[in-house]
């Protein structure tokens, strides 16, 4: 479980505070592969970086003693004039990866590379750069991965692959997905929490959710 | 399987300072010119400006040759002014990389202060090679004063360039102001004359400046017979003690939010 309390986030602007929740208390409950619906500006990206600890809340706490990846997006933490390679190893420092061989390995493998993994990022086709994303992040074993839209700018035989890896870990693992395209959602989400006006409402039922965020 | 270590804190920070200090090593250098470059501009510079020196003053600075005077003076500026750059300039670099929770802004901050220091200890060794080679005197009277003043200065610039980079975060034009800030210490800072070549009525101008008291300190460590007066390793240490308080203490409160914007 993922625990939220009296969050309250805002953004500073020429208008004034830009509130995005306030004082939200909220429950994420384990053991559902989740996605997050709502309207552009909902403030689903910032849900996903304070529950990933790369923004803090202006006031409360999110409280869980799962792992979380970081947000994965199309290129968080990849650096173009790197390698596929040095990124990999730079990714698994940070995380603390106890065999950063073995993970090399691992992402290679899912990747699909081949020997473009020794050349600097910047020389990678636009489908190639989230594949290493997520490959980075699927090589660590998270509790929760929260993916922003990796797995839709990947070609029909990644996201099968994708889905599988996440299949293979769901005993233990579960994601949570970010994504405009509904047909992706369902092909890796089984319930939904919708966002609407600074409040979250989970639906455990997916196209119940589905049905309330397009409603809206 | 991989396993993800549990570590505690200071381990965490160790890896993520290691990890990026090795990416800085690794995207810092990445033109052809590469490390060779970071050597050679500032020994040419050294060697056009202790030239100029010497046709205006001769061949020695208060018993100091003038290569030496020289060289000591462009060193420290430029260890000052690039590692306080590229700390304030590290938080704004690896912006994206805080996304993991992982990265903070100080070891980010750290990360670039260790590489401006790696790149200062290739330089030095390279002037010294050269110094060697052209026969000029290597003897220091006080070598413990000199790396003394040296890592005073480096920590004062890493507490400057931290608490830069956070306001930067903030206001986006306090990096303006740092640069407008940055040019005149090349001037006031010792680099070209000595304080003792200024009447002493003036010195109040110029000896609240830190970085001057560093360099003339320096100077005093390689060469006993220059003198120190006016100049004090207290006042230093002081300044230092309290811009790293007080840069710690408005990161400790401000970092969480300061990234969160």
């Amino acid at each position: 479980m993922i625990r939220l309390e009296n969050i309250t986030k805002y953004y500073p602007s020429r208008l004034g505070k830009q509130y995005i929740f306030k004082d939200l208390s909220f429950d994420i409950p384990s053991g559902h592969n989740i996605g997050i619906l709502g309207s552009n500006g909902a403030g689903k990206s910032t849900l996903f970086r304070l529950l990933a600890g790369s923004e803090y809340p202006n006031k409360g706490h999110i409280i869980t003693d799962l792992s979380l990846s970081w947000p994965v997006a199309l290129a968080t933490g990849i650096h173009p004039q790197m390698t596929g390679r040095e990124n990999t190893r730079f990714i698994g420092k940070v995380n603390g990866i106890a065999d950063i061989k073995e993970y090399e390995r691992r992402v290679i493998k899912f990747a699909e590379l081949g020997e473009k993994f020794d050349l600097p990022v910047k020389s990678y086709s636009s489908g190639m750069r989230p594949r290493l994303a997520f490959a980075c992040s699927i090589g660590i074993d998270f509790d929760v991965y929260l993916i922003d839209e990796v797995t839709s700018v990947g070609d029909a035989k990644f996201r099968r692959k994708a889905k599988a890896a996440l299949l293979e870990r769901s005993e233990k693992a579960n994601v949570i997905m970010v994504s405009h395209e509904m047909d992706e959602i369902r092909q890796f989400c089984d319930s939904a929490i919708v966002l609407h006006k600074g409040e979250l409402t989970f639906y455990n039922d997916l196209e119940q959710g589905i049905a309330q965020y397009q409603a809206l | 399987m991989t396993t993800v270590l549990k570590r505690n804190k200071w381990e965490i920070w160790r890896d993520v300072i290691f990890a990026l200090f090795i990416r800085e090593i690794r995207t810092g250098f990445n033109d052809k010119l590469g490390l060779g470059w970071v050597i050679v501009s500032p020994v040419i510079f050294i060697f056009v400006l202790s030239f100029a020196r010497g046709r205006l003053g001769g061949a020695d600075v208060h018993t100091l040759p003038t290569f030496t005077f020289m060289a000591i003076g462009i060193l420290f500026i430029q260890s000052f002014l690039q590692t306080m750059a590229g700390s304030a300039g590290a938080i704004r670099k690896n912006k994206a990389l805080f996304a993991f929770r992982q990265v903070q802004p100080i070891s980010a901050v750290f990360a670039g202060a260790l590489f401006e220091v790696l790149v200062k200890v290739f330089v030095i060794v390279g002037i010294i090679i050269i110094m060697y080679f052209m026969g000029m005197d290597l003897h220091i009277s006080n070598p413990l004063l000199l790396l003394a003043c040296f890592f005073l200065l480096w920590i004062f610039a890493v507490a400057l360039g931290l608490l830069f980079g956070i306001a930067e975060l903030f206001v986006k034009e306090v990096g303006k102001v740092r640069q407008l800030f940055e040019r005149p210490m090349f001037f006031i800072s010792g680099t070209f004359f000595s304080l003792q070549d200024i009447p002493k009525e003036y010195w109040h101008f110029l000896d609240w400046n830190p970085v001057l008291h560093a360099i003339e300190l320096t100077r005093f460590a390689v060469r006993a017979t220059y003198g120190s007066e006016g100049v004090s390793l207290s006042y230093l240490s002081g300044i230092v003690l309290v811009f790293s308080f007080f840069s710690l203490a408005v990161y400790h409160i401000a970092w969480k939010q300061a990234i969160s914007r």
